[in-house]
């Protein structure tokens, strides 16, 4: 594969163009296998101004044909002029002298202009890649919020994050990556915020991707990830511009790309899976209730089973007797022990959640019923599991929606699964380590250089923006953790 | 290497074993347990009185003839050990975890033995400190199976709400494990437990509402047993009953225990035939003042800040408007529950040689070392010889919703 790298880059590189119109055409009709691509046009034009012959190349489909008829084809057919940058009308236009360019700015939906008796060709911007409208968030749903969401088109997404940030300072830079399919990773920060260093390591990291193809952020967030057999997930993966604009002004980065209707946010913390953007457009008291609420979720659907596998297997001293007795009324008739029983509902559980995410949408409905049946209903009076178990598998299920970042919710339904291993072995005892040890784990993470758990531990000088969150006119500094240029934020 | 290493971890994991692993409904929940003397000196009688899960549970349909209690008695030589023998009747392992009560029959606990066999409690880690000594009457077995509550059937609940609510009005004592052992231990003071019984006494007394000890009171209908009134344990051996009064005033007296609000009636100052009902609350702590000298006797202060509510003037007399009067009920309250209360405690002082309101606790602080407090020896010297001054300091005096009474003359004209 490193051969076959090396050879086609020699082979591309540096072909500098001809003086004669023919053998180019032929050569670039040849690279672009014309006779058999049915989307690579060609269109051959006398242009007026100078009486000599000159040749369009596009791709049909990812051009606006209307920009190409009145941008350059009239004004080619009918003014008159010094050059040929002064007769089209379009807004941008490169000049090109070799065929790898030739080829790049083909594929991402230039018209390239050949002309007779000439080493230098043309190049006009006429891309018109097809994408969705903008939307609303699909995953991140918010009442008090704006309902704006990323879609598949760099310059659209680009678009959204500018117009919630005015500022000379936000920079958009491009960097290539791909060596087959060559696409633009546009890294975005703000320049007299943003950390050098966190900025350098990101320019480093995608310099050193040598892969012929990444087609959108989704799987460049494994790319350029540190550990990729984590539980956790070191970038935020979000869809929300608002949510990206905020984080800029922070001083985080921002990835995107084409193709992907979200961002990538880095570095990230614990608390950037943990918060939601609605919690900041909420007033302060309200904001923080929706915290505690989460925290709850989120301590519950980690929790919540493998406590009850430890309580009822090795502490029934610990359940007050009414419950107990209903406990052990219910579980005489069940033929499994309570950690059968618990895996059984929480893999049950997840075959709906599997399933409903997977099934086609006229069928969707059929799941709802045939899940809630199987699970809410049958499957207790048939004895295989006891109802107390169903509530706490549902509990926990439903609290793990509370969790909304995708990546979190991962990590928790897997660390939930580990937990109830662990209670099921020493009971309170296994689970207390566990816990400690997964804990511990999350402040042994970094993200970029940054650790997972700050500011919390270790501290940072920032406005302590953890589980609560302070009255918006109190935060006075940016999240120190990742040691942006300029501090405070107001004041 | 790594991966031999990793497959050795694996390996350990089958290996630790899951031993106090055990499902819930693998254990039968023992709710009381009863004990008794035999003739044999050692051996004891130990009844268990285990839970049935599946009655009153609304879960599970079936099983709804079944006894909502099982009852075993058997002969063993310890609480815990015969458990296991407990076993050829009853189908599961037994767990005293969530047990409630232990009774002990008078016998057993007049006898002094009681302390022998309650010693495994403290030892072992199944019985909770937490679990109330009941005393009853007759044999703890036959106390446990004439034991038949009509509403609540469950016994768990039962003993629950029962003592809970008995401890709250007073006329029972608190008395859980902890505080027998802390008392006994502490060889100072008297350890009150909980006087039940389900024999009914032939002879009724005419007595006001808390002058009874259990199987005196002249209840019709509702369940047989009856909590009144504490067994007095000096050194771990029963040596008397309190009534319900004297349990009351006992509460009273002692900080440490827990009671709210009680009801309770004294005598009508300005017409004899009848009683003034009121509540009584001592919402604030008492202050126990003990001016300790090595050869002269101990001073004992004690005031007691309290409020009563007055409710009910069956005499019809004028004590809220008329303030004469009113000053006469507020003199007279205090002195009749001085009078109360000077009663126990001359009879805590001659009879029982010691005190049952854990007032040692205040004198410990003038001796620097346990030999030093043990030799003052507050059960033989200090008490019994101490001078005891109760004052009774009425806060507040209030007269319900409503001032005036109705006016009899004008009622019946």
């Amino acid at each position: 594969m490193f051969f076959k790298g090396k050879k086609n880059a020699e082979a591309n590189k540096q072909v500098p163009l001809s003086r004669n119109l023919e053998k180019n055409t032929t050569h670039l009709k040849q690279l672009f296998s014309s006779e058999l691509n049915k989307d690579f046009s060609t269109r051959e034009i006398t242009a007026r101004y100078s009486n000599k012959r000159i040749k369009l190349f596009f791709y049909s489909s990812i051009v606006n044909s209307t920009k190409i008829h009145e941008g350059i084809i009239r004004p080619l057919l009918e003014a008159k002029g010094e050059n040929l940058p002064s007769i089209i009308t379009l807004e941008a236009i490169k000049e090109l002298t070799d065929f790898d360019s030739i080829i790049d700015d083909i594929n991402s939906g230039n018209v390239v202009l050949l002309l007779e008796d000439s080493k230098t060709a043309y190049s006009v911007n006429v891309a018109d890649f097809k994408h969705r409208g903008i939307e609303k968030p699909e995953n991140e749903n918010a009442v008090k919020a704006p309902k704006e969401a990323f879609t598949e088109s760099l310059n659209v997404n680009i678009s959204l994050v500018r117009k919630r940030f005015h500022d000379k300072q936000l920079i958009a830079e491009a960097k290539p990556v791909g060596n087959r399919s060559k696409l633009d990773v546009t890294i975005m920060y703000v320049k007299d915020v943003v950390n050098n260093e966190i900025l350098e390591n990101v320019r480093e990291r995608l310099d050193q991707l040598s892969v012929d193809n990444v087609r959108n952020i989704e799987s460049l967030e494994q790319y350029i990830e540190e550990r990729p057999y984590s539980i956790v997930s070191s970038l935020l993966y979000t869809e929300r511009p608002d949510r990206a604009a905020s984080y800029l002004e922070d001083g985080y980065i921002v990835l995107m790309m084409e193709n992907s209707s979200a961002c990538l946010v880095l570095p990230v913390t614990f608390w950037s899976f943990f918060h939601s953007e609605e919690d900041r457009y909420l007033r302060f008291l309200f904001g923080n209730f929706s915290r505690i609420i989460r925290l709850l979720a989120f301590l519950i659907s980690l929790l919540v089973s493998g406590v009850y596998v430890a309580v009822t297997n090795y502490h029934s001293e610990m359940i007050p007797p009414d419950l107990l007795l209903a406990i052990v009324s219910a579980r005489e008739r069940v033929p499994f022990p309570v950690v059968f029983e618990v895996l059984l509902m929480e893999i049950s559980f997840e075959l709906i959640r599997e399933a409903g995410l997977r099934i086609p949408n006229p069928l969707g409905p059929t799941i709802g019923i045939v899940g809630a049946l199987i699970i809410g209903q049958a499957a207790v009076e048939a004895n295989i599991v006891s109802p107390i178990v169903v509530i706490v598998v549902a509990l926990s299920g439903l609290s793990s929606f509370a969790v909304a970042n995708i990546s979190m919710n991962f990590t928790i339904r897997i660390t939930r699964f580990l937990f109830i291993f662990a209670a099921s072995f020493f009971g309170m005892l296994s689970l207390t380590g566990a816990f400690l040890l997964w804990v511990m784990y999350l402040a042994s993470l970094r993200s970029f250089g940054v650790p997972f758990l700050a500011p919390l531990s270790p501290s940072y000088k920032s406005t302590n923006d953890t589980v609560f969150r302070k009255i918006i006119k109190n935060e006075y500094f940016r999240p120190g953790q990742i040691k942006p240029k300029d501090l405070r934020k107001k004041g | 290497m790594r991966k031999r290493i990793w497959l050795l971890i694996l390996f350990l994991v089958p290996l630790t074993g899951c031993y106090d692993q055990i499902e819930v409904e693998q254990q039968t929940y023992v709710i009381a347990i009863g004990i008794d003397k035999t003739d044999v000196e050692g051996k004891f009688r130990i009844t268990f009185q285990a839970a049935n899960p599946e009655v009153g549970s609304t879960i599970s349909s079936g099983g709804s003839q079944e006894e909502p209690r099982e009852t075993v008695t058997l002969v063993g030589n310890d609480l815990i050990a015969t458990k296991d023998t407990a076993n050829s009747v009853m189908t599961k392992q037994i767990a005293l975890d969530h047990t409630k009560v232990v009774v002990v029959s008078e016998e057993l606990a007049r006898s002094g033995e009681f302390l022998r066999l309650i010693q495994a409690a403290a030892r072992t880690t199944e019985l909770r400190r937490s679990v109330q000594i009941i005393v009853s009457k007759e044999n703890a077995s036959d106390f446990l199976k004439n034991n038949q509550p009509l509403l609540e059937t469950r016994p768990h609940k039962y003993y629950q709400y029962m003592l809970s609510r008995a401890t709250e009005t007073g006329i029972i004592p608190e008395a859980d494990i902890h505080r027998f052992f802390q008392i006994t231990e502490g060889d100072a003071d008297a350890f009150l437990a909980i006087y039940a019984t389900t024999q009914h006494a032939e002879e009724k007394i005419e007595g006001n509402e808390d002058q009874y000890i259990a199987g005196q009171i002249p209840i019709e209908g509702g369940n047989p047993t009856q909590f009144m009134g504490s067994a007095v344990f000096k050194e771990g051996k029963m040596i008397d009953v309190l009534s319900g009064q004297e349990t009351r005033i006992a509460n009273i007296l002692d900080d440490t225990m827990e009671m709210e609000a009680l009801y309770s009636t004294y005598p009508d100052p300005k017409n004899k035939k009848y009683r003034i009902a009121a509540n009584f609350t001592k919402d604030r702590p008492i202050d126990v003042e003990i001016d300790y000298q090595k050869d002269q006797p101990t001073k004992i202060n004690i005031t007691v800040p309290f409020s009563i509510e007055v409710i009910g003037i069956p005499s019809l007399v004028d004590y809220s408007q008329n303030g004469e009067n009113r000053s006469l009920l507020e003199a007279y309250i205090p002195k009749f529950a001085e009078e109360e209360a000077n009663n126990l405690i001359k009879k805590t002082q001659e009879e029982y040689k010691t005190d049952v309101f854990y007032w040692s606790l205040y004198i410990r602080k003038y001796f620097s070392t346990i030999e030093e407090y043990e030799k003052a020896d507050w059960n033989h010297n200090i008490y019994p010889n101490a001078e005891i001054n109760v004052d009774f300091k009425l806060k507040q005096l209030y007269f319900g919703k409503m001032i005036d009474d109705s006016n009899i003359g004008e009622v019946r004209d």
